[in-house]
């Protein structure tokens, strides 16, 4: 594998650490550079995970790279809600995944590997699990295909899979922040040692002088209500969400933990409603909606005797 | 291996004797000039010097517990002097000897000086009567040594005969010593006998010296040899020697704590020897200078030797102690252990030994801990540099573990951790940082990009960089430098607990910056700094050799207290400084942060903080004063001056015109007054610009003032003063001002300004009376006929538009701040009043009755009542079994593709308490649980309770960006790794309910009842849903729902009673009823108090005086406070003069009942009752199967199979 150069190492540190926002802003490097379409395409995930509705003005249009033309696509995918739309851009990206596999196509060997990861990434969001393994699962050597797969894995409460591919990418991966990141996300599903490999490694990245990103802060917050340090947890979720205001797993986090055995009750609900309203699709706010649903289905199965009055005096 | 630090040198003639005070870093050296020299060698400042003795001194000995010296030398004297600064003088001399002194002693009990003379003879002195009580012959040369026992009755000596003898003196303690003077010298020798005399020099000897505690002796010779003897209770030999000086050996002395011996010779070396092995380990070489004398402090690891043209004081090892701290756990080294101390309950354990680490005479120089792996990195610095890596045992073991056993060792000079599971480590030749991995194999190099002497922890993946003149910091993983700042060589770095700040200390510098080096300050100090740590609160607190002092953000630093000894700072907790002090033992420190709290939140510009210090502290004193000044915080000052100069100024300094023209007052001197004036004037406040004129007889400017702000009255006031003052000029000036023509005129006359006199009246129009001034002048018209004629003046005085006199308008407005406010609120003496009075339960209900006593008045505020219950008490929490880690037994051979197990699956599995169910999001089993256990049929009201529970019990992240978030499950033990046992998070907890049950008692207190009985069926209601793992909790869940219901039962009849008496006013019957089975709820006294107290006021309005007469009897029995007491026996009494009842009710209190909880009737015993499946209220048969009134959700007198204990 071919080692990055200072600067692309930096960007992609930015990317998996969620330091999107400072990842947007950095300029680009020159187009003959060999940095400039990973640069790029990680630019344009970062986008996607802010603001999907701005990749399209990121990536030049005439582009016959076929990473760019993936990461255009899914951003389109993730940023429109029509299903036709939804369908085409999956419909392309499929293709892609397909095309790489050709001779004469414009992009390297990476590149391909970021079309696989993004067409995967989309799977997943279509919840097609089955095919986004299939894409993925080529017995990769490619480390965001692994965090990718084991991120599904991990979804579809199959650790023991989830495990599997994190030792496999031990024996050929160098020593990578990524691969860290995929330990530590497994840690969160299945710990076994109360959640501290996770919270190290968290705290270890907060501590890092040369990045920062609010994102870690909200994944060490959640980490610490998994470890039930609720006061802790708070402090983190709180100072993130100064830094990006209404970020959505920030809120929903902050929502669990002020419900976690708290005397201010009000503090949970407003919290809540706050994020029903600005984020009426985060899957806690869906799933609690159904929750809510099931629960006036179940109570109506019981049958409630009238009140005891006594006859009148 | 250079292990010899030398803390002190000094260049003087040649040094003969030296002395190491016991407590005080004092040294005294006898020089052969003839002086003594008194040095702080910590200061590095010659304190006193001593100039009596003629010729050269040799002998100079401390004195163990008083402040005396006692010293030898060459004009056969000795001399005691008083080294106490104030009186430091000789205080006597001992003569006897016959020739050179060489050394003398104080016993370390006994008033005794041993001293050694070229006469051959040892002789002890009584210190306090000052004689020689006895003089030990034998020995035949000069005697050069002779030393008491540190503990038995024995002195060894050494003298040029070759020999070295040991004597005993136990018969100088038992025998009264003799006083018979220079004539009984015979005498003496049967005090003192010869116990052994040692042979085996082959030239003279210089010393000897007894080991503290071993029954050994050493011994330095001429022959070049340094010998050891052992001695038994019958004989002593020699054991061994070491051989190794190439000239004579002036000095050889036990190590006072190790198994070494340090010894100096002619040879001009000093040499450290393995006491056990009698093998040289290291040897320190001086150019020109022969040693001729070595001392070791008697405590500390400390050293002198004096030599030719000098003396040096020196260490063998470093003395700090190699340690960290993580959280509030403290990693430290300690002969070699590695060890722990706990902050907070200040258990100190051993865990590690790391004897076998280097080698066995160096301390190692740093320790780096790692939480994650629980492993410690040392380093140490003998063998050029190395490291060890080895992980701390789980628990403390009866035999501590060898690090040796499983450590993994390298060459470095520096090494520390960067990640959890990498660690950097310095080649400081090759200039190479390695990374390596826990198994300590390299993982990756770094070429240093600066000279790089030390490296140490720069947060994640980062290092700081220690090199000349700069301070580096450096991300391993871009290879790349971030940052630099010039410093002195950087010896330690210090985080602050948030990682948010970092001091970087070197000798005499320290550099606070942020954690990526883009601001920073620096400290500069005179003297050495040694440690270092972070208060909470992001001040620096660090210790120099002789001072705590702390340091604030921006700079700013100054002195917390003194030491004696340096000390190592580990942490600043409040007002505690946890140190290491020299042998590595955890000390605490107690010190008063008022000062830099007080600076830091004037910084922060925390007014609250300062006022609520500047109240409840002492802080006082000059420095505060002109370090507010300075900032430019004169007001603040203001408050803490009692001077009444200073307070004059700070407040002319600030505006503060009230405290001025106070202190003015006080004070009365012209120029304050002056001052006074100028500053009111540039404010506008005229009424204490007036003042001061007044009190300073400032005629002229009042006037002026006047004039200006119109104050006629006050003007023909002055003009009156002018008038018997008889100062035409201020008259004229007060008549021009007041507009008074005719006074004008007549100041004139008396003057004699005629001319003017007469031109005034007549432009005036006042011509009768110009031509009185003609006439008076002795003129006629016609002399005046020159003069024009000016015609009518038609100046007027200016009219008064406003009424300024009469107001007081400060042009320059102050602005009251927040000091003045708080001063005016309060005085500063007072102490602060407590932000929230936790009034005691009660006093709070008895304040709480008196409302009710009002005839049920709507009482809106409520009572602060929430202790009494002690609901803050821990209930036992549930301890879980001891975790195991299983594999998962999972779905190995299932497809990839083909979803396992959720762990709410799991949850459902290993759980039969509905809460867990609802954790689980299977709500349709939690309903059936409830339904089954506990009987409830309706959930329409617990509809938000189980969203919110499963709503808290699972969070969600993305670790990849873009991928739907991952559900992550909330699990009561963290710990827990098996899946057959994983339960759900604790959403609400038995506390917390207590707490709202204790809200609901609040507001029964508060008289709000309707809303008390929302928070009693709210709590009833959450009761159900709450996680319970032990018996005592389902023993405590029980008391809770029972207290629940008891008082919801209660308010549900007090609210009836209260519909009735006002829907139903005449109902008396029923109202009094109810008003009696209210008494008969089970509620904490201060309730049933309240109850009472109701029950007897209705009853005696109903005229009822026999029943409220029996109330009153059992609210006595609450011993409610002496006014209701008194209120109860008035009821009582009037019960017993009127016993009878105006109205007949149902209540019988003589046989036991149950109150129904849907017709608030009794059910006596033994009458049949149905209960509620949940609560077990009662309820009359006739209720059965009904929807039970008090939290409408269970059927009445269902089935139901109870909780099930799991656990």
């Amino acid at each position: 594998m071919s080692v990055d150069s200072s600067e692309l190492y930096n960007v992609k540190r930015q990317f998996f650490l969620g330091s999107f926002k400072s990842l947007i802003d950095m300029p680009l490097p020159d187009p003959s550079s060999a940095d400039y379409i990973p640069t790029l395409v990680y630019k344009a995930r970062a986008q996607i995970a802010t603001d999907p509705a701005e990749v399209a003005s990121l990536i030049p249009a005439d582009s016959e790279n076929v990473a760019l033309k993936a990461a255009a696509a899914l951003g389109r995918y993730v940023s429109t809600s029509e299903d036709a739309e939804q369908e085409a851009a999956l419909e392309e990206l499929r293709d892609l995944a397909v095309e790489i596999e050709g001779e004469d196509v414009e992009g390297s060997q990476r590149d391909k590997n970021s079309v696989l990861v993004l067409a995967g990434t989309a799977f997943a969001r279509a919840g097609d699990v089955e095919e986004a393994l299939e894409t993925l699962l080529v017995e990769t050597e490619d480390l965001e295909a692994v965090a990718v797969i084991v991120q599904i894995y991990l979804s579809i409460n199959r650790v023991d899979r989830a495990r599997k591919e994190f030792e496999r990418a031990k024996q050929w991966a160098e020593d990578d922040l990524l691969l860290q990141l995929i330990e530590s996300s497994i840690g969160l599903v299945a710990t076994r040692d109360g959640y501290s490999n996770s919270n190290s490694f968290y705290t270890e990245q907060l501590g890092n002088p040369s990045l920062s990103s609010p994102h870690i802060l909200t994944a060490r917050g959640v980490t610490r209500i998994l470890r039930n340090e609720v006061p802790e947890a708070k402090s983190d979720l709180e100072e993130s969400l100064e830094q990006q205001k209404g970020d959505a797993e920030t809120l929903a986090a902050s929502v669990v933990a002020a419900g976690i055995d708290s005397k201010n009750k009000d503090e949970a609900e407003q919290l809540w409603t706050r994020l029903t309203t600005e984020h009426p699709l985060h899957p806690l706010v869906v799933d609690v909606a159904q929750k809510g649903d099931l629960f006036d289905e179940f109570c109506a199965k019981f049958t409630v005797p009238p009140l005891a009055v006594p006859a009148a005096a | 291996m250079s292990v010899m630090l030398t803390k002190f040198e000094s260049k003087s003639n040649r040094v003969k004797g030296l002395a190491f005070h016991p407590t005080q870093p004092l040294l005294a050296a006898a020089l052969h000039n003839g002086s003594i020299q008194l040095w702080n060698y910590r200061m590095g400042v010659l304190v006193d010097r001593f100039e009596e003795h003629e010729g050269p001194v040799r002998a100079v000995n401390f004195h163990l517990s008083r402040a005396l010296l006692a010293s030898g030398g060459d004009d056969y004297k000795i001399k005691v002097w008083d080294i106490r600064p104030q009186n430091r003088r000789c205080l006597f001399t001992l003569h006897g000897h016959l020739d050179y002194v060489r050394t003398v002693q104080f016993h370390h009990e006994m008033p005794w000086i041993i001293s050694t003379s070229d006469d051959q003879t040892i002789r002890i002195w009584n210190s306090t009567s000052r004689n020689c009580i006895a003089i030990l012959t034998g020995h035949s040369h000069y005697v050069m040594s002779a030393l008491f026992h540190p503990k038995d009755d024995l002195v060894v000596s050494a003298s040029m005969d070759q020999t070295v003898r040991v004597w005993d003196i136990s018969g100088l303690r038992k025998g009264s010593p003799n006083n018979g003077g220079p004539g009984g010298f015979e005498t003496f020798d049967t005090f003192s006998t010869v116990k052994y005399v040692l042979e085996g020099h082959d030239r003279g000897v210089n010393y000897a010296t007894f080991h503290p505690t071993l029954p050994l002796i050493i011994s330095a010779a001429d022959d070049r040899t340094i010998k050891i003897w052992r001695m038994s209770e019958t004989k002593a030999w020699e054991v061994d020697s070491c051989r190794g000086h190439f000239n004579n050996v002036s000095t050889a002395l036990f190590h006072p704590k190790h198994e070494l011996i340090v010894s100096c010779g002619e040879d001009k070396t000093v040499r450290v020897w393995d006491l056990a092995k009698r093998t040289a380990i290291q040897t320190f070489r001086r150019e020109n200078d022969r040693f001729w004398v070595l001392a070791a402090h008697p405590n500390l690891n400390l050293f002198a030797a004096g030599h030719d043209s000098g003396l040096i004081v020196f260490k063998l090892e470093r003395e700090r102690p190699a340690f960290s701290v993580h959280q509030d756990t403290l990693y430290y080294i300690r002969d070699k252990y590695v060890r722990s101390y706990d902050f907070n309950t200040g258990a100190d354990l051993g865990w590690l030994s790391v004897r076998k680490f280097g080698s066995p005479y160096v301390p190692p120089k740093t320790l780096s801990f790692n939480p994650a792996e629980r492993a410690v990195l040392i380093t140490i610095s003998s063998d050029n540099g190395s490291y060890e890596l080895t992980s701390l045992p789980q628990q403390v073991q009866g035999e501590v573990k060898d690090s040796s056993v499983d450590g993994k060792k390298g060459s470095g000079q520096s090494a520390i951790f960067v990640a959890r599971n990498r660690f950097a480590v310095l080649q400081k030749q090759s200039q190479l940082i390695e990374v390596r991995d826990l198994a300590s194999s390299v993982v990756k190099t770094i070429k240093a990009p600066v000279q790089t002497n030390e490296i140490f922890y720069g947060g994640t993946a980062s290092l700081i960089l220690s090199s000349t003149s700069t301070v580096v910091l450096y991300d391993i993983q871009q290879q790349k430098t971030l940052a630099e700042i010039n410093s002195p060589p950087v010896k330690y770095v210090v985080w602050s607990s948030d990682g948010a700040y970092v001091a970087l200390m070197s000798k005499h510098t320290i550099t606070i910056a942020n954690k990526n080096f883009s601001q920073h300050s620096l400290i500069h100090e005179t003297i050495r700094i040694k440690s270092g740590a972070w208060d909470d609160s992001g001040v620096f607190i660090y210790s120099t050799l002789n001072h705590v002092k702390y340091c604030l953000p921006q700079g700013d630093h100054g002195v917390i207290c003194t030491l004696d000894n340096p000390v190592y700072l580990t942490r600043v907790k409040g007002k505690t400084v946890h140190c290491l002090d020299r042998s590595a033992r955890p000390r605490t420190i107690t010190f008063d942060p008022t000062e830099y709290r007080f600076k830091l939140a004037l910084l922060k510009n925390n007014y609250e903080e300062m006022l609520y210090i500047i109240r409840t502290s002492t802080l006082l004193g000059q420095s505060i004063i002109a370090y507010l000044q300075q900032k430019g915080f004169p007001e603040i000052a203001l408050h803490f001056v009692q001077d009444t100069n200073t307070r004059f100024e700070l407040a002319l300094e600030c505006g503060n015109l009230e405290v001025a023209s106070e202190t003015a007052k006080t004070i009365d001197r012209a120029d304050c007054w002056e001052r006074l004036a100028q500053q009111a004037l540039k404010q506008g406040n005229h009424k204490i610009v007036e003042k001061a004129y007044q009190q300073t007889k400032n005629f002229d400017k009042l006037s002026f003032l006047y004039l200006a702000t119109g104050s006629t009255d006050k003007l023909s006031k002055m003009q009156k003063i002018a008038d018997t003052r008889n100062d035409p000029m201020s008259r004229f000036h007060n008549a021009l001002y007041a507009g008074d023509i005719l006074s004008r005129i007549a100041v004139m006359r008396d003057v004699a300004l005629y001319p003017l006199a007469y031109l005034t009246a007549k432009t005036n129009g006042l011509d009768e009376l110009a031509q009185e001034i003609l006439e008076s002048a002795g003129l006629t018209e016609a002399d005046v006929d020159d003069v024009p004629s000016f015609g009518l003046s038609t100046l007027k005085t200016p009219p008064i538009v406003t009424t300024t006199t009469d107001l007081n308008w400060p042009a320059v407005s102050t602005g009251q701040n927040f000091f003045d406010r708080a001063l005016e609120n309060g005085s500063l003496e007072g102490g602060v009043e407590p932000a929230y009075v936790n009034g005691d339960a009660a006093a709070g209900a008895s304040s709480a009755l008196d409302a009710w006593a009002k005839d049920e008045e709507v009482q809106d505020d409520l009572d602060p009542e929430e202790g009494g219950w002690e609901l803050d008490a821990d209930g036992g929490e549930y301890q879980g079994a001891e975790p195991e880690v299983e594999d998962v037994p999972q779905e190995e051979d299932l497809p990839g593709s083909t979803p396992g197990a959720s762990e709410t699956e799991h949850w459902v599995r290993n759980s039969p308490l509905a809460v867990d169910h609802v954790c689980a999001g299977s709500f349709e089993t939690a309903m059936q649980l409830l339904n089954r256990q506990l009987g409830v049929v309706n959930f329409v009201e617990l509809k938000p309770l189980f969203l919110a529970i499963y709503r808290s019990s699972h969070t969600y992240l993305t670790p990849v960006a873009s991928m739907p978030p991952l559900q992550l499950h909330i699990r009561r033990n963290p710990a827990e790794a098996s899946l057959t046992r994983v339960l759900p998070g604790v959403v609400r907890s038995l506390a917390s309910l207590r707490y709202e049950l204790s809200e609901g008692f609040r507001l029964v207190s508060g008289n709000q009842l309707a809303e008390a009985r929302t928070a009693f069926r709210s709590v009833l209601r959450a009761l159900l849903l709450v996680p319970l793992s032990s018996d005592d909790e389902a023993k405590q869940w029980r008391e809770l729902v029972t207290a629940g219901r008891e008082y919801l039962l209660g308010v549900s009849i007090e609210l009836e009673r209260r519909r009735i008496a006002e829907e139903e006013p005449d109902n008396v019957r029923r109202s009094l009823e109810l008003a009696a089975y209210f008494t008969q709820c089970k509620l904490q006294p201060p309730h049933a108090q309240i109850a009472l107290r109701s029950a007897v006021s209705v009853f005696t309005k109903a005229n009822n005086q026999a029943d409220a007469a029996r109330f009153a009897k059992r609210l006595l029995e609450l011993k409610p406070d002496a006014k209701i007491v008194a209120q109860a026996r008035q009821r009582i009494a009037a019960g017993e003069r009127n016993p009878r009842n105006a109205v007949d009710i149902t209540y019988d209190e003589f046989t036991p009942f149950e109150i129904c909880a849907a017709s608030y009737t009794p059910i006596y015993k033994g009458s049949s009752a149905v209960y509620c499946p949940y609560m077990n209220a009662a309820y009359l048969p006739e209720f059965k199967g009904k929807l039970d009134p008090l939290i409408e959700m269970t059927e009445i007198g269902a089935v139901a199979s109870g909780l099930p204990a799991p656990w």
